[in-house]
């Protein structure tokens, strides 16, 4: 296939804009895939994430399709549509040549739809506009145009109109990729230098590393070498999807598709990386990184025997996940678990429901914190994954939180509420601009921390659901941070602890301790909860004792009833976590996630 | 013999007889009864004879416990019947305790001298108050008045009278409890049984609690009027013998005793549960379904569990300490072959640091605070 007949490209949108249905009607027009065998939502074959609507790990299709006598070959690298997957989005555009941005014409133009056309914008790449589900009732293309004029820097005449439900544009969309997007450079000539940009675990074949050649070819039977791994393996198979694999024996500069080198664990396969000849080694290619990962948490389960079953799990799951990575934890009061690193709060939420999907293990997760730097006064730094490791105040030289810039997009009544939410939370508000005139951006900087607790619940309810965000990490930055801890009767409840602002840690403190109280159920004795920064406690909220619970009546027909409901207490109460002679609910460690926000 | 340490293959020594009929139901009731349907005691009669001939043979019991419902609420003529198909059974001992639920307004002296002629040694009177407001919200049928008027027939004929007595009646005062305490009292009667209201799911009460129409007194009351009874009561010389449950002395009902300490009994009757040879079971509630089963031949029984042998030793351990006496940690280990400290030891160190239990001379017993949150207790020593 020579180059000039290849086009690849990838479909970007905001969530719910239809990119799934349109990949599947491009997939049908191009007799890729009969309508007969189309599962809906081709491309997203992980049911969770069709729960979700949100495609987590990206896929390559190759499609044929005959434009003005020729046939072409048309490659879509599918991209996940979620911020915490930024830097595979990333890879991924790196890719192509073209970018088809979908808008919904009912929607418009979204935080997400945004921060991914200046991403392929930055990675030069032809943008084809189109705005989905023309065909909507409530569907507004004038102002949807103008809002992608404004904020999207595209021409008006270019926009093309689609709707992916009903097969209306298809055509036309088609033809745009192969007369606007330019086909792939590169020399089949010269040494192999290929991009890895996604890769699954198959549980027979092993690690499938998914490339896109940009230079030289790759053929069946050859050695390789990844060059930031260091590692050379021979490729046992290789081929493109169509959906399925379609094995070939030979892939060249520009093509997209998959190889099988017979690599046992997925760790050995990084995303970015560069594949080449051992013999003939060329350049890497730029761009790479380790993944980030920004959000952690604690995962325990909640009977201490399960402790096996859960690393168990955890690694099934990190086989075909390498941004997520866990270790083995200690915690006083919950026992043994693991402290869980995520890309962000999204993929700690699947991550989380994968495992509760597919083992049986019932979970105790504690709050999530995002990873803060110390430096202390000895020199030394730190990089602290969890409140426990915060030295004490006196070896603290600098405290260092990440930053990120937000972009919250809504309509414009909604400025002043968003403003607020965003003042609330110590944002710096950097610049607002308009892509309509009933529709603005916000931009801030924002404390991460402040981000991933509960920044996107409250936009959706301060905007009746209208508001969309996205961010970008900055970088690391000064703040004045303490630990807050929270005692019950005494006790440090070390999986209680956060990090936080110390504005906020009064307020926050109180509205932990309040929610606490309300989580712990009565005692046969008085169960004090205390939240305090080192030794100065800064709220304190009591359980009173149970005065009175004694069933009355226990006599011949009662007993069997009874013993029954004890019995099942009794299992209730294992599910909690003991500290002290305290029974604490699982539900109590979501509970320093209230920011007392709400009782300002 | 504390708790009847007896070979299990023995047969029970104790039976219980439900007799689910009463004049009307009370607001606050949810007990396995039909009210208004008295042209079912036939049925009824007959269900009972059939459920009783389906032992092999009939029992000596030393104990037999007619409940309800409302036993006195048949007929003279019913009444025997009832007493005849029972005997035929269940035969009681010489010095046998034979109870008798009755309602107040039932009490004639015609019925009490059929109960003395058939044996009946103890008559549990549903008095509930001596407050006439307390007794029309509670709905009962019968007044301060008759309650004194039954009690003393009853007591002409029968060895032993008790009074049941319901305290944390909406808008019920500390002094109305009091005072409902002290008429008790005042009557001599040999045993005093007090239940803190519940509102039970079914009841009407418990409807008007969910609408709001009925508001509960809260716990702080509650536990402030069943320290009274427990202080009045001990106070007129009753021993405090079980968590509901006041004698005089030698006066303790020796029928519910047999469920405390775990040991087993046969019954009869809709509702009835019972506990023969490990197994325990309940006959269907419904009286009509436990009719239509029994007449056309089917069994009674509604569900069934076998417990394994921890099972019932801790069902005993947290039966036995409702009893105030406690239990003795060699009877226990002679009855259940189970060491109680191995059963159960960390909840009874926990409990015991908090106060709740003592332990003195290898007896494990409630403290004052103990019993007062006992129900938070039992969840740790059942399982």
């Amino acid at each position: 296939m020579d180059s000039k007949h290849i086009r690849n490209f990838c479909i970007i949108a905001h969530i719910d804009h239809g990119k799934s249905t349109l990949a599947d009607r491009l997939l049908e027009h191009t007799e890729t895939v009969s309508r007969r065998e189309m599962k809906e939502q081709l491309l997203d074959d992980m049911e969770l994430e069709r729960a979700r609507g949100i495609t987590i790990k990206a896929r390559a299709v190759v499609m044929k399709y005959r434009y003005q006598g020729q046939i072409f070959e048309l490659n879509l690298i599918d991209t996940p549509g979620h911020v915490d997957f930024h830097y595979e989005v990333s890879r991924s555009l790196a890719c192509c040549e073209g970018a088809v941005l979908l808008i919904d014409a009912a929607q418009g133009v979204e935080a997400q739809s945004v921060a991914n056309a200046y991403a392929a914008l930055e990675n030069d790449l032809t943008i084809i506009p189109v705005m989905n589900k023309i065909d909507l009732l409530n569907a507004r293309p004038e102002e949807v145009t103008e809002e992608m004029e404004h904020s999207l820097g595209v021409e008006r005449d270019d926009v093309l109109r689609v709707s992916a439900k009903a097969g209306i544009g298809i055509k036309d969309l088609l033809d745009a990729t192969i007369e606007r997007i330019s086909p792939p450079v590169g020399d089949p000539n010269t040494p192999l230098q290929a991009m890895v940009f996604d890769s699954h675990y198959d549980e027979f074949r092993g690690a499938i590393t998914y490339i896109r050649i940009m230079n030289g070819k790759v053929q069946k039977g050859q050695k390789i070498k990844f060059l930031r791994a260091g590692t050379t393996h021979e490729v046992i198979d290789m081929g493109q999807f169509a959906p399925q694999k379609r094995p070939c024996d030979e892939l060249q500069a520009g093509q997209v598709g998959y190889l099988v080198c017979n690599i046992k664990s997925i760790d050995d396969v990084n995303i970015g990386d560069t594949v080449s000849n051992p013999q003939n080694e060329a350049e890497p290619l730029t761009g790479y990184q380790e993944p980030q990962r920004m959000v952690y948490c604690g995962l325990y389960p909640s009977d201490g025997q399960d402790f096996s079953e859960l690393r168990d799990a955890l690694e099934k799951l990190s086989i075909n996940d390498p941004s997520f990575d866990f270790e083995p934890e200690t915690s006083d009061a919950l026992g043994f678990g693991f402290r869980c690193g995520f890309l962000g709060l999204l993929h700690m939420e699947i991550v989380q429901q994968r495992l509760e999907q597919e083992s049986d293990v019932d979970l105790v997760q504690t709050a999530p914190n995002v990873t803060y730097r110390v430096t202390k006064t000895n020199g030394d730094s730190l990089e602290i994954h969890r409140p426990q490791e915060v030295p004490d105040a006196g070896e603290i030289e600098e405290f260092f939180q990440p930053v990120v810039r937000v972009n919250l997009i809504q309509p414009t009544e909604f400025i002043g509420p968003v403003m607020k939410l965003c003042q609330d939370r110590r944002g710096t508000y950097k610049a607002t601009e308009y892509l309509s005139p009933t529709r603005a951006m916000l931009i801030y900087e924002l404390p991460l921390a402040e981000v991933i607790y509960d920044l996107h619940d409250k936009l959706k309810s301060a905007t009746r659901g209208y508001g969309t965000m996205n961010y970008e990490v900055l970088g690391y930055f000064p703040a004045d941070l303490v630990r807050l801890d929270i005692l019950v009767n005494g006790n440090r409840v070390d999986a209680l602890s956060v990090i936080c602002d110390r504005i906020d840690s009064d307020r926050r403190g109180r509205a932990v301790a309040k929610k606490l109280k309300i989580e712990i159920d009565r005692h046969m004795f008085e169960v004090a909860v205390q939240a305090a920064i080192g030794t100065r406690v800064i709220a304190r909220e009591t359980v009173p004792a149970l005065r009175k619970n004694v069933t009355a009546k226990c006599y011949g027909g009662d007993i069997t009833r009874k013993r029954k409901l004890w019995a099942k207490q009794r299992e209730g109460k294992k599910r909690m976590k003991s500290i002290g002679q305290v029974d604490i609910p699982q539900k109590a460690f979501m509970a320093v996630l209230d920011t007392g926000q709400e009782s300002k | 013999m504390e708790f009847g340490d007896k070979d299990n293959s023995m047969p029970p020594r104790a039976a219980y007889v439900h007799v689910p009929f009463c004049r009307h139901r009370c607001g606050y009731c949810n007990f396995t009864l039909v009210a208004g349907r008295d042209d079912l005691i036939n049925s009824y009669l007959k269900a009972v004879e059939i459920e009783l001939a389906s032992h092999q043979e009939p029992h000596e019991v030393t104990t037999l416990f007619f409940g309800g419902g409302t036993p006195t609420h048949l007929s003279s003529d019913q009444l025997k019947r009832l007493f005849q198909s029972v005997y035929r059974w269940f035969l009681p001992s010489v010095d046998s305790e034979i109870s008798m639920e009755a309602n107040p307004a039932d009490i004639t002296k015609e019925k009490v001298a059929l109960l003395q002629d058939w044996g009946v040694t103890r008559v549990s009177l549903g008095a509930q108050s001596f407050a006439e407001d307390k007794l029309a919200l509670l709905e009962r049928d019968h007044s301060a008045k008759d309650v004194r008027r039954a009690l003393e027939i009853t007591r002409e004929r029968i060895p032993q009278v008790s009074l049941d007595l319901i305290f944390g009646v909406p808008g019920e005062t500390r002094p109305v409890w009091q005072r409902d305490l002290e008429s008790a009292v005042a009557l001599k009667p040999d045993h005093i049984s007090t239940y803190g209201l519940t509102f039970e799911p079914g009841t009407k009460y418990y409807r008007q609690l969910q609408r709001g129409d009925l508001a509960s007194l809260g716990e702080e009351v509650e536990r402030e009027f069943y320290l009274a009874a427990i202080d009045q009561l001990t106070a007129a010389g009753f021993e405090h013998y079980e968590v509901s449950n006041f004698a005089q002395p030698e006066r303790r009902c020796r029928h519910n005793q047999v469920y405390w300490r775990g040991q087993e009994y046969f019954a009869v009757g809709p509702g009835a549960a019972r506990h023969i040879d490990g197994v325990r079971s309940t006959n269907y509630r419904s009286t009509t379904t436990y009719l239509n089963r029994v007449l056309s031949g089917k069994s009674p029984v509604a569900e069934q569990e076998r417990l394994d042998r921890e099972a019932r030793a801790r069902e005993r351990l947290v039966l036995g300490l409702r009893m105030l006496e406690g239990i003795d940690c060699h009877a226990f280990k002679r009855a259940t072959a189970f060491d109680v400290e191995a059963l159960a030891g960390e909840a009874l160190v926990k409990f015991r640091q908090l106060g709740l239990l003592t332990k003195v001379a290898d007896r494990i017993r409630l403290t004052r605070q103990g019993l007062l949150v006992s129900d938070s207790l039992w969840p740790d020593l059942i399982g």
